[in-house]
């Protein structure tokens, strides 16, 4: 029972302090009072008494409605699964100040677009394509910085992506960005879940957080697409580098190795230029494809019509009643009611 | 017996007509549309100080300590809840000397969920550098707040670290007051301890006097240098003796922060309880019109109601009256 009342709630409830209101009805009326010399005498009529209580009962609906409509009553948003089209997203965007340069590692100028002008661009299309896509941004520099949290409202998620071409900060530590855009993923079972990393660099990922790192990814298991933006004529994720093969001397492959050893679906884009920001993006759009159970969180409804029709409802047959009602003391007027009879309600 | 229905006179009773009313009106509450007005509301740049001194614990909230982190994002959500719908906030985070814009403008009702969790989610951990350079960040906030297009709400206690030479800020270069907007004070008026942590985020303890600095001994000496003990122009330009001071203590620069205001044409307000934010920043805060929806029901049902409830008196006063000239003196006219 008390489930069941769980669902239901008023935007006003401090209206309902008025309800007591609708028992006045069964004490009051707002029909003609007559004075009878004898209620006694009038012989007992079923009829009556149920058009008595149907107008009582008329009254409590009224008042009674009108009370519930004011205090707007609304059936709570409820989470329903659905079969859908759509993914959690995750977003971790690279915030160093190299993103501000272009694909040539240049100052943007004139048409050339800086790397994060681009995939701001880019991503914006991205962000609401589909609507059962929920996303999170993560950023970061030296430090992760949690700019949206997982949610389903594409316009805060474009608002976020719009801020990401400001002048960036300092250096790239990805492990911290790893492990809070991990985080970002609910614990709901059963939904699709996309790891988006975007970057124009890597760095040596500590081995001690690796491990942690290692048991997250395999805790959540969300597929990694790994945006790598490449400035020209610096080391491609497959570049062996010369001399010493560390992690050090080569990070972004060994980025790509620790990605690879994750033993979740992976896939490295590398993008020179915008073009194959979008290539990379709409391959990440069809790869993502597939039907997914969703949880549709349906908004809440306005019940307030029903009782405003509850009202109505009831006051309609008050107003029949009102138009129906016989009036003795007219025919009275002539006769003079008796001073000393009760009053009785006329029913 | 229909034909003995008075109709005609059944039609002009007050009580019929009431009653009529109240039906109408009810009629109208289920299918009247929202009206669109314009109202009021704020297009806001947050931007909080994420900087260590936000990490002390001057607050106390149901007798335990609160640190004033905690404390400015109570009064930030609060406020986000309590602007009208159709504001816009953005929001960004101070430390070193710049603010970081983490979002521009979001709407804050359709909107609320992410905003609030994003704010419910601030940590100083965000922070990418130790510095708290307040009042070069508070201008490169007005900036962005110029950027755009919104007012400001600048939220820190003022503590610059490292201290500023001199003790003198440097100048504002914008236009005073084309921003419009507030500093919030955070934090007591009395010296607190600074928390510290480790490089894993782990507290530690709290500063000591000689663990941060206490004078900024870049650029010129100060003017009192040459009284200083162990005074030597090329070799001790600062004095010998090691600064002392309580930068290692915190508590809100009041008078540098209403210095600053006053420079940039902002308002002040010092933040005390979580729902303290609202007044000022609607006092400060450029009103822009936004449209909104008024939904009239609630009026159009109470007065319905008053007119069930009237009738209903009606009757109720009506039988009083027949009784009560009886009761008190029966020849009267009432």
């Amino acid at each position: 029972m008390s489930k069941h009342l769980a669902l239901f709630g008023f935007a006003l409830p401090l209206a309902l302090w008025l309800l007591p209101l609708a028992l006045l009805p069964l004490v009051a009326t707002g029909r003609r009072r007559h004075a009878v010399p004898a209620v006694a005498a009038a012989p007992p009529d079923a009829l009556a008494r149920w058009i008595g209580a149907t107008l009582t009962l008329a009254g409590v609906a009224a008042i009674a409605g009108l009370v519930l409509g004011l205090a707007e009553p609304y059936r709570v948003g409820e989470r329903v699964t659905r079969i859908g089209i759509g993914a959690q997203v995750s977003m971790l965007i690279d915030r160093s100040g190299s993103m501000n340069e272009t694909f040539a590692g240049r100052q943007p100028s004139g048409a050339e677009e800086s790397k994060a002008a681009a995939s701001r661009r880019l991503l914006a299309g991205f962000v609401g394509e589909r609507e059962h896509d929920l996303f999170a941004v993560t950023a970061f520099s030296t430090a992760p910085m949690l700019v949206l949290p997982m949610t389903d409202r594409h316009e805060a998620v474009r608002a976020a992506i719009a801020a990401i071409d400001r002048p960036g900060l300092d250096y790239t530590n990805v492990a911290r960005g790893l492990a809070m855009a991990l985080s970002q993923f609910g614990t709901d079972s059963g939904i699709s879940r996309a790891l988006l990393f975007i970057s124009d660099g890597a760095a040596v990922i500590d081995p001690r957080v690796q491990d942690q790192l290692r048991a997250d990814f395999a805790k959540i298991r969300p597929n990694l697409y790994w945006l790598f933006l490449r400035t020209k004529g610096s080391p491609s994720i497959q570049d062996r580098p010369e001399g010493e093969d560390t992690p050090q001397a080569a990070p972004e492959r060994h980025l790509d190795l620790f990605f690879r050893s994750l033993g979740i679906p992976y896939r490295a884009f590398e993008a020179e230029g915008p073009q194959a920001v979008a290539d990379a993006i709409a391959r990440i759009e069809a790869l993502e494809r597939d039907p997914i159970p969703y949880t549709e969180v349906r908004p809440r409804r306005d019940l307030t019509g029903w009782a405003y029709g509850l009202a109505a409802l009831g006051l309609a047959v008050l107003v029949l009643a009102a138009l129906a009602e016989a009036d003795m003391s007219a025919r009275r007027r002539v006769e003079r009611p008796a001073e000393d009879a009760p009053l009785r309600r006329a029913a | 017996m229909s034909a003995a229905l008075p109709l005609a006179r059944n039609l002009r009773a007050p009580r019929f007509l009431a009653l009529a009313l109240a039906l109408a009106l009810a009629g109208a509450a289920l299918v009247v549309p929202a009206v669109p007005f314009t109202r009021t509301g704020a297009k806001l740049l947050a931007v909080i100080d994420i900087t260590g001194s936000m990490n002390v614990r001057d607050y106390a909230r149901d007798g335990r300590p609160e640190s004033r982190l905690d404390r400015a994002k109570a009064a930030l959500r609060r406020l986000v809840a309590e602007l009208p719908c159709g504001s816009r906030v953005a929001l960004g985070l101070f430390t070193e000397r710049r603010p970081f814009l983490l979002f521009e403008p979001i709407e804050t009702c359709g909107d609320f969920a992410p905003l609030d969790g994003t704010l419910a989610s601030l940590d100083w951990r965000m922070a990418w550098e130790g510095d708290s350079r307040v009042a070069a960040g508070l201008y490169r906030a007005i900036d962005m707040a110029a950027g755009l297009g919104t007012d400001l709400v600048f939220v820190t206690d003022g503590q610059e670290s490292p201290p500023l030479p001199g003790g003198e800020p440097p100048a504002f270069e914008g236009k005073p007051g084309a921003v419009r907007g507030l500093i919030v004070g955070a934090g007591g008026y009395a010296l607190s301890p600074i928390p510290r942590y480790d490089d894993r985020g782990r507290e530690k303890g709290f500063y000591g006097e000689a663990d941060v600095p206490q004078e900024n001994r870049f650029g010129p000496p100060p003017a009192d240098a040459e009284t200083r003990e162990g005074y030597n122009p090329r070799n001790a330009p600062f004095g010998s003796a090691a600064a002392q001071g309580t930068e290692h203590l915190s508590s809100v620069r009041e008078p540098y922060l209403k210095r600053l205001a006053a420079a940039t044409g902002l308002a002040y307000a010092h933040l005390d309880g979580p729902d303290d934010l609202e007044r000022p920043v609607r006092a400060a805060a450029t009103p822009r019109a936004l449209p909104g929806a008024l939904d009239l029901r609630p009026v159009l049902g109470g007065m319905a109601l008053a007119m069930v409830l009237a009738t209903l008196g009606a009757g109720r006063a009506d039988a009083l009256r027949r009784r009560l000239p009886r009761i008190l003196s029966p020849s009267e006219k009432t």
